[in-house]
């Protein structure tokens, strides 16, 4: 590991840990892993699939905000590399999903067409139970190296931790409303970034930005403003109107 | 709705489902809106429509609390002295023989729309089995009630399948997007800008991903005339 490289790496941890003093948004917390994803491995892409009580999964934070990437890990929940690392709760690394285009017949074409064609998925996994898949998709063919393998994998298990926040897994009922929580979460960050792209005239990235905006300007949490918007509560104009402290 | 089940009965079923398959003496789903109180949708039977019926009579109740909290609420017995969460509830429960009350948000999208209630007559906790089977139990309660508060649309038009994969077409990312676009389209809230886009979906014979998909890449905007029964916007006479 190069000093850069190194460095970058401390930030990345440093970052995840200080989002975790202190009331955090668990939202902000899974997309800011996935960006840190992209930037230290060699990947194109990262999201991050949860299951809920009934082992369904579902997306909860993505490195890209655009539709059309949500999608393709959100497909996974049907099939793909994070269902089966998610079941089987180890890793699967496919170098070039070209030659895997039977194993799953919808998600490689979906893939490709986005211009990825190499998929690596690691286990979210507490003690013996796994919750969820860390998705990372390459525009490149070729397998991770091992450095970049065991980074992904300790960036996952940090969130793991992170997630759960010291509930005993044991403690089902709790552990389940728990993810139940980020799973809300995460669609109320999509209705509301809806609303914002209706209302502003803007792209759901956009929209995402200017929902990110306000709640750092008025000191709230991600997903609190975003169910603010989406059940209605505060106007929408004060969020999408949040561009011009933009600027 | 000729030929299909309609709300209330598929409703009944599934409480009589969960008094078969959970170990329970009754099963009852409410619906709540906006966190007011609106009333007994389904039960196993009409004791336990009662029952489910106390917590509206007395203002408080599991079922009421599962709703405004979104997690299950459960009460082993209600005689425990400790018990101290619902007393005028707990008095007519215990006067009736019940001591177990276990109760479940039902969600659509992350709005709570109602809970699925369980009761029993014997004191204890609840299994993890019983747990995993009201928790899917909770989840398939949320059709009935979509279908309910969304009656002005034409259900024999449904074409997507059972029920579970009814409630999959719901939890998809460009839904959730949809339904946002949609609340600022026509000024409603999410359960009505959702339960718009499904029947939207139906009258014009698509999918749901097929109309959100138009919504969130701007080729269709809904609006109230699309409806035509209902020209002021107001989605049901429910709502």
């Amino acid at each position: 590991m190069n000093a850069e490289r190194e460095r970058s790496v401390t930030e990345a941890f440093v970052s995840l840990a200080d989002s975790l003093v202190g009331p955090f948004d668990v939202v902000e917390m899974l997309d800011g892993l996935t960006e840190e994803c992209v930037r230290l491995l060699d990947v194109a892409s990262a999201g991050l699939l949860l299951a809920d009580g009934s082992g369904v999964l579902h997306v909860v934070a993505a490195s890209s905000e655009q539709t059309r990437s949500l999608e393709l890990f959100q497909l996974q929940r049907d099939e793909g590399p994070c269902l089966e690392c998610y079941r089987t709760g180890v890793t699967v690394g496919v170098a070039d999903l070209q030659r895997h285009a039977d194993r799953w017949p919808q998600f490689v074409p979906a893939a490709q067409k986005r211009g990825f064609v190499s998929v690596h998925a690691l286990p979210m996994r507490l003690q013996d139970q796994v919750l969820g898949a860390l998705g990372l998709f390459g525009a490149t063919v070729g397998s991770l190296n091992d450095d970049d393998l065991s980074l992904g994998q300790a960036l996952a298990h940090v969130a793991s931790v992170a997630l759960v926040a010291g509930i005993a897994t044991t403690d089902r009922t709790r552990l389940n409303q728990q993810l139940q929580n980020a799973l809300e979460s995460r669609v109320f960050v999509e209705q509301a970034k809806g609303a914002i792209a209706q209302h502003a005239n803007v792209t759901m990235e956009e929209a995402f930005t200017l929902l990110r905006l306000y709640s750092r300007d008025h000191d709230q949490r991600l997903t609190d403003v975003a169910q603010a918007v989406a059940t209605r509560s505060i106007p929408i104009q004060q969020v999408a109107g949040s561009r011009q402290s933009a600027r | 709705m000729a030929g299909a089940v309609g709300p209330v009965e598929s409703a009944d079923r599934l409480c009589h489902a969960c008094v078969d398959l959970l170990r329970v003496d009754g099963a009852a789903i409410s619906y709540v809106h906006h966190g007011t109180s609106r009333g007994t949708f389904g039960s196993s039977d009409e004791l336990s429509r009662r029952w489910d019926q106390f917590q509206f009579t007395f203002g408080e109740g599991p079922c009421l609390d599962a709703v405004r909290q979104g997690r299950p609420v459960v009460a082993g017995d209600l005689q425990d002295p400790k018990e101290v969460r619902w007393p005028a509830f707990a008095g007519a429960m215990l006067g009736d023989g019940v001591r177990g009350v276990f109760a479940f948000p039902v969600r659509i999208a992350a709005s709570r729309i109602g809970a699925l209630d369980l009761f029993r007559r014997t004191p204890g906790a609840i299994d993890d089995d019983v747990l995993d089977g009201a928790g899917w139990a909770s989840q398939l309660a949320a059709l009935p009630l979509l279908d309910l508060i969304s009656a002005d649309v034409d259900w024999e038009a449904i074409g997507e399948g059972g029920g579970w994969s009814q409630l999959e077409s719901l939890e998809r990312i460009e839904v959730y997007q949809a339904t946002g676009m949609v609340q600022v389209q026509l000024d409603v809230d999410a359960t009505e800008a959702l339960i718009r886009l499904r029947g939207y979906a139906f009258s014009h014979d698509m999918t749901i991903s097929e109309v959100a998909w138009a919504i969130v890449e701007r080729q269709l905007s809904l609006s109230p005339d699309d409806f035509g029964t209902d020209p002021d916007g107001t989605a049901t006479s429910l709502l």
